[in-house]
């Protein structure tokens, strides 16, 4: 049987899922936020960006198989960097709450996630740069 | 780890893209070990001394032996 990670993605592929996902988070987003709905309607429209983001994975994940070892180790070194960064951003947020009153409008999940993949993209960037 | 692999390669008038698809790797991966940035794994290793018909110590060489 033929599984979706027996040939590489394509790169467009991979990003039209991710522009996807981003659309309909964007779009939850701006439903959340400017229509009155039931509490149930509400978590469905929250979970809906979980979709596409699970064909996206889907994707990298493929990709990723079919990478060659070299691209393999930058991608585990990006992951090294992005980490402990995720970690640090998490832990000083947490004592950061305990020392002073950090406002949801700012610090929610709905903000600090985004930091996630800048984290990857610096990890990405830095090891690039080890091999050029 | 030192390597002959962009005077072998130029020996047999080779681009790296040319190397790259008979190894089934990327470009950039010759590029990285050309430039000694990146140590292939044993398997790739053995792909690149089959390739040059060569044995791995004629085409790598550990830093610390001259």
């Amino acid at each position: 049987m033929k599984t979706i990670f027996e040939k590489p993605p394509g790169k467009w592929t991979v990003m039209i899922t991710g522009f996807t996902w981003t659309l309909v988070y964007l779009l939850a987003r701006a439903v959340l936020d400017n229509v009155k709905l039931s509490d149930g309607l509400r978590v469905v429209v929250a979970l809906t960006p979980v979709v596409p983001f699970a064909l996206f994975l889907v994707f990298i994940l493929a990709g990723i198989r079919h990478m060659d070892e070299f691209h393999r180790q930058v991608q585990l070194e990006a992951l090294a960097i992005a980490f402990p960064l995720t970690m640090l951003l998490f832990m000083l947020l947490g004592m950061l709450e305990l020392a002073i009153p950090l406002s949801p409008v700012d610090w929610s999940y709905r903000h600090t996630w985004s930091y996630l993949p800048l984290f990857y993209f610096i990890g990405l960037a830095i090891a690039w740069r080890r091999y050029q | 780890m030192k390597n002959r692999l962009r005077d072998l390669r130029a020996e047999r008038s080779w681009s790296q893209a040319d190397l790259a698809e008979k190894l089934d790797v990327s470009r950039q991966t010759i590029n990285a070990i050309e430039t000694e940035k990146y140590d292939p794994s044993l398997p790739l290793a053995f792909k690149i001394a089959e390739l040059f018909e060569l044995k791995i110590e004629e085409i790598f060489v550990p830093n610390h032996r001259k």
